[in-house]
């Protein structure tokens, strides 16, 4: 099961930005550094760092914390 | 069959609306369908009926490469992998648009370096080609990644050749387009999207026939004809184009959105007020923005996970990588290529730029970003490489600056060695007109609202009203010859 606290330090990588708080609820609007191409390192990041692959035509969608940890817990599941 | 012809204005579509409405209004749901894909069949072999075959063909080959990938993993007899099928039928996709459009450049390229004299095929390319061509591969990536649901080969088929999008896009994705014809609410007559659509339909149309059509006139000339260019008419020839390719491109697509929006299907938005961008990131989230999704989407991620590491170095090389793909995609030519590596090479200059925050005045920003996105079109519109230094050389002032001789009175001109002429645009057939339009259209393209945001302000009033009804008969009136899109050619 992966929680918040796992993907926070996955996220301040990517997004250079060390004061990042993820909540369910965090959307690309909170993070000012997370637009339609870093977005992509975000997923790319994940996948490695979980071990998961996304599917390339669902990720465009993934714009929300909660939902991404969803998919991310379904797919290890 | 061109959107700013009357025919398609005055027969074909209200043909097809009220058809259409008709058969959902007896509940003839897959004779409704089917009567807009055969219409969007009609309109494709209006152009040349010689390659209906080809596109069909390309439908249903897809659609069977889908449908396996689809059904995979329920089957009982596994003869190849199913990764082996999906890669056969994206390199099956690629092998096709290779063939119309990159064989005799490559011909061309091999003739050059090895001094062979290998005839040119001189393949005519089929319209809309690279548009369907690209949608369709995206459908086997998700079919192969288990994104497809839908199966039903009339909705595939009315995915891939819905007129409006058909032949320049928008690039449309089929997860947000199939369903919609499905709705409920979308299969009976919606007079307010009919307003909207109309509106938007008619200014794409202004922008198109009044608009772009004029700059062309002063555009073609100086690209393809004039030996030679003077600083201003080189650098008129080049904002000529830039305005040119914005107004055309973007009213294309206004078309078909507000064409779109008739049928109660919404297609993406391609465009908002681009020449506004204050940086080349910017340029790209405004300009093309259904294709700089797809490249994200599906050669950025890709090239990306390939790497195996996230790192700022290698997300700037897949950046560059996918905007040189993206040059390659645009056209066969060595301008194509340096056009999409130029913009690689600046989206990379700005993502350092961002990472180290770095700032600039506003006013600055969007100067270089507008001057290296129109030179950057130098590439874009210039028939070889050779057409482009000519255009780039007058821009630089090598063939010497000349002005309006009633400027010669004017000491200091002369003075710095400027040149006076009563002809002095006659190399892009330009006059006046030029620079007062290119700059009226200039200041209306940064600082007015586009033509969504119009639409989205529209009020149901006579004022309003009055406004679109102008709009449209100005455009009506001026339909007189036959002028394509420009991303036909694409």
């Amino acid at each position: 099961m992966i929680t918040l606290e796992m993907l926070n330090p996955i996220f301040r990588q990517v997004f250079d930005d060390e004061s990042i708080v993820l909540t369910r609820s965090t959307t690309a609007d909170d993070i000012e550094e997370w637009d339609s191409l870093t977005h992509m390192n975000l997923v790319i990041a994940l996948e490695l760092g979980f071990k998961i692959k996304f599917a390339l035509g669902e990720l465009q969608r993934l714009k929300n914390v909660g939902e991404m940890l969803d998919l991310i817990n379904r797919k290890l599941a | 069959m061109l959107f700013n012809s009357l025919v398609f204005i005055f027969a074909f579509l209200p043909l097809v609306l009220v058809g259409y409405f008709l058969l959902l209004h007896w509940r003839l749901t897959v004779a409704a369908r089917s009567w807009l894909l055969f219409a969007s069949l009609v309109f494709y072999s209006w152009w040349d009926v010689r390659y209906l075959p080809l596109i069909l063909g390309s439908i249903l080959f897809n659609y069977t490469i889908g449908g396996v990938l689809v059904e995979y993993d329920d089957l009982k007899r596994k003869l190849v992998s199913k990764k082996a099928i999906f890669v056969v039928g994206v390199t099956a996709n690629i092998l096709l648009l290779c063939w119309f459009k990159y064989l005799d450049f490559f011909i061309g390229n091999v003739n050059a370096l090895f001094g062979t004299g290998l005839p040119l095929l001189k393949i005519v390319l089929p319209l809309g080609i690279s548009f369907f061509t690209i949608t369709q591969i995206a459908f086997l990536v998700d079919a192969y990644e288990g994104l497809v649901e839908e199966r039903n080969l009339l909705n595939y088929a009315l995915f891939v050749t819905f007129f409006p999008h058909l032949l320049a896009g928008p690039i449309l994705h089929h997860k947000e387009m199939m369903p919609q014809f499905d709705h409920l609410r979308n299969k009976v007559i919606n007079w307010k999207n009919l307003y909207f659509g109309l509106a938007l339909f008619f200014i794409g149309l202004f922008k198109k026939v009044i608009i772009a059509d004029q700059f062309a006139a002063w555009a073609t000339p100086g690209f393809d004809t004039a030996p030679s260019l003077t600083f201003f008419e080189a650098w008129l020839a080049s904002l000529s184009y830039t305005l040119q390719l914005y107004f055309d491109f973007s009213g294309y697509s206004d078309m078909a959105v507000g064409i779109g929006w008739m049928f109660n299907i919404r297609l993406p938005i391609n465009f908002n007020s681009p020449y506004k961008a204050t940086g080349i990131i910017d340029f790209w989230k405004r300009w093309h923005m259904t294709l700089t999704e797809f490249v994200t989407t599906y050669l950025y991620a890709p090239i990306l996970r390939s790497f195996g590491r996230i790192t700022f170095g290698v997300s700037l090389a897949a950046i560059f990588l996918a905007m040189l793909i993206s040059g390659i995609w645009h056209g066969a030519g060595w301008t194509f290529i340096i056009w999409g590596g130029l913009h690689g090479a600046a989206l990379v200059i700005n993502h350092i730029w961002r990472k180290r925050k770095l700032s600039m005045p506003r006013f600055l920003a969007w100067l270089i970003t507008f001057n290296f996105v129109n030179a950057s079109f130098v590439f874009f519109r210039a028939k070889s490489l050779e057409g482009a230094m000519k255009v780039f050389a007058g821009m630089a002032g090598v063939n010497g600056v000349t002005m309006h001789r009633s400027l010669k009175k004017v000491h200091l001109l002369e003075r710095l060695g400027v040149n006076f002429s009563g002809s002095w645009l006659d190399g892009i057939n330009g006059n006046d007109r030029t620079y007062i339009y290119a700059l009226l259209a200039l200041v209306f393209a940064v600082t007015c609202r586009n033509s969504m945001q119009a639409v989205e302000g529209l009020k149901p009033d006579w004022k309003h009203f009055a406004v679109l009804v102008t709009i449209a008969f100005w455009g009506l009136l001026n339909i007189s010859q036959v002028s394509e899109f420009l991303y036909f050619q694409f």
